[in-house]
């Protein structure tokens, strides 16, 4: 579990984190969600030790503070900018990194055609990065942060930028890694991965944690309404509900009905709810 | 320590792969240190210069009309730069390579020039290092010429030409009653030779008379100045090298920070000083070979001379890590690839020219020189050539070896401290 207690952190007089406290549970995927300068990054690089909090704690159940180099050993992080080598091959990159977190010989050279096999890049292991597709490299930057086996991943919109087809592989990857008992902390601006993939979210907005629960949950508590459209002889109707099927059942007795399509409140609609539709920079 | 040692192993990787890159590292150095290296020897190999008016002292012992004739005679030369001075110094300043060559017109030289029928030719002597034979050569060339020329104005002047056989006749009359034979012999071919003047023969008419001797004092000169021209700017060469692996470095210490692969290192179990000590070695690794390259060819192709290898690998230690220091430096001033290469040009271009990376040293006016002890590039040079050429003792490399020492260290630490508060921040 990742615990983050209260924790405070200001660049100038600029407040990135104004005391949040939350935990990661153990073997799920925890969404982060927020505008633009929510502070998710921030937290990201407090979990992953860059950077101290002002106050507050954050810490690894059973192991400590990740400031702690030896703590730190157990998490893995795959940045939203690709963060790899372009004049190395997808190879050399996962070595690089493996010998970084201190894997040797066999066992190194296990894990890296463990990463390159489970990110479908075995065939390109010889290729430079340069030379590889967006998909590719996104997915050779998940690698990169499995290929030390952490116990925690912490994954900064791990699709940004990349095609269905490798959206839907990282996607994939994701579940995986969960079943095979991985903690991971996943931040996101595409809501429907979150709806996907995550088992709780927690939206976030100014540097503060304004709601935080199950995707379901949160959309029961703060979607609003479902909206049905009836299509009848006379015309389209729109109605608002918080019981869609009762609703429909009452009118198909009171009129002819000729279809209808019941539009169910998003993550989407609880996250505008949460942070507002004012454009960010 | 392994961790360190992958990531300097992959940035020389990454820099084999960089054709840019491996160019100013290796192959720009080489270039400067060979264009420089012909500039400054005018063309030639290197072996001494060519001067058009050979600097040479003039020193009259003999102090009669006929020495002070001679040295006039010398003086309006266009071949030589003539200055008088006393033997003395004029020894010491060819000892100290301050001047190519001393004249001595000894004693005698004017009772020699009078009595030049019955006495032996009068004697001139040349001071000068047994290594200048081209110069050797030429002054002597010029004497003979200028000795000739003295002969020719007294056979060509009536007065003159009457005094010495006046004088010779005097001497002959003293002499041992055996050598009146010579006399008559003398005045007799003095008569064949007077008739023959009207003829074009006159202007080889001594070829039986030796004008003067010259006689040749070896002054092997104290070595205070390079060999070569190449000496100097190989060292010179080795410096731009490093410059060009510093401002590399530096921008790729940037480069990562942009493209977030430094974010991934330093979220691995790495403290800040081990990612910073991995680029750190890296650039030391990169100018130690791109200098052991340019020397090698400063030695196998130019003909230079090392003094002390021993020397020269202790002194490209010492540089090599104090600019792997300056290096930390000016990654952090710069937080784009660009303003990281702008900045670390700009400064180092700065430190090179009053540094002597430009202007060899021994060619700097002396304010100059007093403001080059500000740059770390003339520490740097001056614990290579002290090694190569100037054969300094450990007692004089002491100085640069400590200068180097403290800015490399004092840069790291700076740079290292502004590092992790960019970092934490």
């Amino acid at each position: 579990m990742i615990t983050f207690e209260n924790i405070r952190k200001s660049f100038g007089k600029t407040i990135a984190v104004d005391g949040i406290s939350f935990e990661v549970r153990p073997h799920e995927i925890f969404g982060l969600l927020g505008p633009n300068g929510a502070g998710k990054t921030t937290i990201v690089n407090m979990a992953v030790g860059l950077l101290k909090p002002d106050s507050g704690t954050v810490a690894l159940s059973g192991f400590g503070s990740p400031r702690d180099p030896k703590v730190r050993v157990k998490i893995g992080v795959a940045p939203q900018t690709l963060s790899l080598y372009d004049d190395l091959s997808a190879q050399e990159n996962l070595e690089c990194f493996g010998k970084v977190y201190g894997l040797r010989g066999a066992k190194l050279r296990e894990r890296v055609a463990w990463s390159l096999d489970f990110v479908g890049l075995s065939e390109r292991k010889n290729d430079r990065v340069s030379n590889l597709s967006g998909g590719m490299k996104r997915r050779l930057n998940l690698a990169v942060a499995l290929v030390h086996n952490p116990e925690y991943l912490i994954l900064d919109e791990p699709t940004a930028g990349v095609d269905p087809q490798s959206r839907i592989a990282i996607f994939d990857n994701i579940e995986q890694l969960k079943k095979d008992g991985c903690t991971i902390i996943y931040t996101t601006h595409y809501m429907e991965e979150a709806e996907r993939l995550c088992d709780r979210v927690g939206i976030m907005d100014c540097g503060r944690l304004l709601a935080m629960d199950a995707v379901d949950a949160l959309i029961r508590q703060h979607g609003g309404n479902s909206t049905v459209i009836i299509e009848k002889a006379d015309g389209r109707q729109t109605i608002e509900t918080r019981n869609p099927v009762e609703d429909i059942l009452k009118l198909q007795k009171e009129t002819e009905l000729r279809g209808f399509r019941v539009l169910h409140p998003s993550l989407e609609t609880v996250f505008l709810h949460f942070t507002g539709r004012t454009l960010r920079d | 320590m392994i961790a360190i040692w992958t990531l300097a192993m992959k940035d020389l990787r990454i820099l084999l792969r960089d054709k840019a890159g491996f160019f100013f590292a290796f192959f720009y150095p080489v270039l400067i240190a060979v264009f420089m290296g012909v500039i400054f020897s005018g063309g030639d190999s290197g072996s001494g210069s060519q001067i058009n008016a050979l600097p040479v002292y003039l020193v009259d012992q003999d102090s009669t009309s006929a020495s002070q004739k001679f040295a006039e005679t010398l003086a309006q030369s266009e071949d030589l730069q003539i200055a008088p001075a006393g033997l003395e110094q004029a020894q010491e300043d060819i000892r100290l390579g301050r001047k190519a060559a001393y004249i001595l017109i000894k004693k005698g030289y004017g009772d020699a020039r009078e009595n030049m029928f019955a006495s032996e030719a009068p004697v001139v002597e040349i001071g000068i290092d047994p290594s200048r034979r081209a110069e050797a050569g030429l002054l002597t060339g010029l004497l003979l010429k200028y000795g000739a020329q003295d002969m020719q104005r007294i056979f060509s002047d009536r007065s003159l030409m009457r005094r010495q056989v006046q004088t010779s006749m005097r001497s002959l009359q003293e002499s041992a009653p055996e050598e009146y034979a010579g006399l008559y012999q003398f005045l007799s071919s003095l008569d064949s030779f007077l008739a023959d003047t009207t003829s074009s023969a006159a202007d080889s008419a001594f070829t039986g008379f030796e004008p003067l001797r010259v006689e040749e004092k070896k002054i092997s000169r104290q070595r205070t100045g390079p060999p070569s021209s190449f000496a100097v700017t190989f060292p010179q060469g080795m410096m731009w090298g490093i410059i060009a692996c510093v401002t590399g470095y530096a921008v790729s210490l940037v480069s990562e920070r942009n493209k977030g692969t430094l974010l991934r290192l330093l979220a691995a179990p790495l403290n800040s000083y081990q990612v910073l000590g991995s680029k750190a070695l890296a650039c030391f690794i990169t100018t130690i070979l791109a200098s052991i390259i340019l020397m090698l060819i400063g030695v196998f192709v130019f003909g230079i001379h090392v003094a002390s290898c021993f020397k020269l690998a202790l002194g490209l230690i010492i540089v090599a890590g104090a600019f792997a220091g300056v290096m930390m430096l000016l990654s952090v001033l710069g937080k784009t690839e660009n303003a990281a290469s702008g900045i670390g040009w700009a400064v180092l271009l700065v430190l090179a020219m009053i540094g002597g990376g430009m202007l060899p040293l021994f060619f700097m006016p002396d304010w100059l020189k007093a403001l080059s002890s500000i740059s770390p590039i003339k520490w740097g040079i001056l614990a290579l050539e002290g090694a190569i050429w100037r054969d300094f003792t450990f007692r004089e490399l002491l100085r640069p070896y400590l200068v180097l020492a403290a800015f490399g260290f004092l840069s790291f630490f700076i740079g290292a401290r502004l590092f992790r508060w960019s970092h934490q921040t």
